[in-house]
């Protein structure tokens, strides 16, 4: 059950992985499994044929997958490099400081919602405004990367959620999305790239894996994980691969 | 006053059936304008859904009520009683909106220069402040450095502290282990809502991920 060639070259393949992207999504996506492997999984104790073999499929795909991830975060955050050298270049550019692409009075009035507040200077609701501006943008552009990560060219809640729950700057907003447009959040995802993280053999060396090569089903009980999608955006996640990854190496 | 009633009477043509209440709209930006913004981080054939244009509203009249409250109990610690710029840069230094605070000290700075021949006086002490805010302006230099070092590292991300963290992490490898082992313990004193999750998941190991699983269940 537990031969001794596998576990060396999955150390190799996921140390590498870890150094360079140490939250890379696939990680994060995985320790998902084993929650839910033990509910519904349990009595198919089969195993495939040819262990050996599915072993190199499973590495090949999940070393493509992750080559996925890494690209697309490569791109997510040139997208967001960009986003504030263009900040940077529209405040240089601004000369009229009496029109604002928002209401002064209205800010001034959402500040004083507070009761603590008691005078304002002038400048403060000029500087809200351009604050609220690039707040909106960055929100607007961190749930658009959401918005395309599903195939969809219509922005919606659940996609302003998801940039929520994956922005620690954002935490302060979680109460304003409801939990069902968190969990809204897993219907959308491209379920052709999950079956193959679901079961990767390179990750063996892992506690939480031993259960998925007993348990051929992880396929289906990975299935039953789309019922917790809120779970598998949460930074706790990519958190849990990092200690064992560090353990393996040393 | 002008330049108020000029702004608020333009663009708060606002049409929403559910916020259609005088105080309901006065707690919101204008849809109209915050749909305008939102449309110029998006690509020309993108739509957006009208319950996400109301959650932006939402989500914006929170960070400025979140900014506010920082400053205002900034204020309050220095016995003064008027919230000027200076204060909410500061507060959102403290709350993790590092990145913000280099292009809007551009942006008050201009302001400021344009406003300087109604308020001779102020500008003196503004100028003060810039002065010796010139030293907090480096370190949020490096703080925005290690903010981006955390969008790789999410995990890293949370908090100065915890950006400062990020690029030791990313850097060297040997010492991985201890630096995470401090970023779970940062993360649980940290206590916020964001953080709830953080400490179960920290533990590592099967049963650390099956207990998480749990509390995802019962939330």
């Amino acid at each position: 059950m537990e031969p001794s060639s596998q576990p060396q070259p999955a150390i190799g393949v996921v140390a590498g992985g870890s150094q360079v992207y140490p939250a890379y999504r696939p990680a994060a996506t995985v320790p998902t499994a084993p929650a839910v492997i033990p509910a519904g999984s349990q009595p198919a104790p089969s195993f495939p044929a040819n262990p050996d073999q599915l072993s190199a499929q499973h590495q090949l795909v999940y070393q493509q997958a992750q080559q996925f991830h890494q690209q697309l975060q490569q791109q997510q955050q040139r997208q967001l490099q960009q986003f504030w050298a263009e900040r940077l270049v529209d405040i240089e550019q601004t000369t009229d400081f009496k029109n604002h692409s928002l209401p002064l009075a209205r800010i001034k009035k959402i500040m004083k919602a507070d009761e603590d507040v008691r005078m304002i200077s002038a400048e403060a609701p000029v500087i809200f405004a351009k604050a609220c501006e690039i707040f909106i943008l960055e929100l607007t552009l961190r749930s658009w990367m959401h918005t395309e990560e599903n195939k969809r060219r219509t922005l919606q809640k659940n996609d302003i959620a998801a940039a929520i729950t994956r922005t620690d700057m954002y935490d302060f907003l979680v109460d304003i999305v409801p939990r069902d447009d968190l969990k809204e959040e897993g219907v959308g995802l491209p379920r052709a790239g999950l079956p193959p993280l679901g079961v990767p053999a390179d990750s063996y060396p892992y506690g939480y894996y031993v259960p998925q090569q007993q348990v051929p089903g992880a396929g289906i009980a990975y299935g039953g994980q789309q019922g917790h999608p809120g779970y598998l955006w949460q930074d706790p996640q990519e958190q849990q691969e990092e200690p064992p990854a560090e353990q393996q190496s040393d | 006053m002008p330049d108020s009633d000029n702004d608020s009477g333009g663009p708060s043509n606002y049409a929403g059936g559910e916020l259609s209440s005088p105080r309901e709209q006065d707690r919101f930006l204008p849809i109209a304008n915050v749909s305008r913004i939102m449309k110029k981080a998006l690509p020309a054939n993108a739509k957006i859904s009208k319950d996400a244009k109301e959650t932006v509203q939402e989500c914006v009249s929170e960070f400025i009520s979140f900014i506010t409250g920082e400053a205002s109990d900034k204020c309050q610690r220095e016995k003064r009683k008027t919230i000027n710029g200076d204060d909410l840069l500061w507060a959102m230094t403290t709350l993790g909106f590092e990145d913000y605070v280099d292009p809007l000290k551009h942006y008050l700075h201009k302001f400021r220069e344009i406003e300087g021949e109604r308020a001779a006086a102020s500008t003196t002490g503004a100028g003060t402040s810039a002065a010796s805010t010139t030293p907090p302006q480096q370190q949020h230099t490096a703080n925005a450095a290690g903010g981006y070092a955390g969008y790789a590292a999410p995990g890293a991300g949370p908090g100065g502290m915890m950006m400062m963290m990020g690029q030791p992490m990313y850097g060297s490898p040997p010492p991985p282990p201890q630096q995470q082992q401090q970023q779970h313990h940062h993360m649980a004193m940290g206590g916020r809502g964001g953080f709830g999750h953080h400490p179960g998941g920290g533990g590592g190991g099967s049963s650390s991920s099956s207990g998480h699983g749990r509390q995802n269940r019962g939330a």
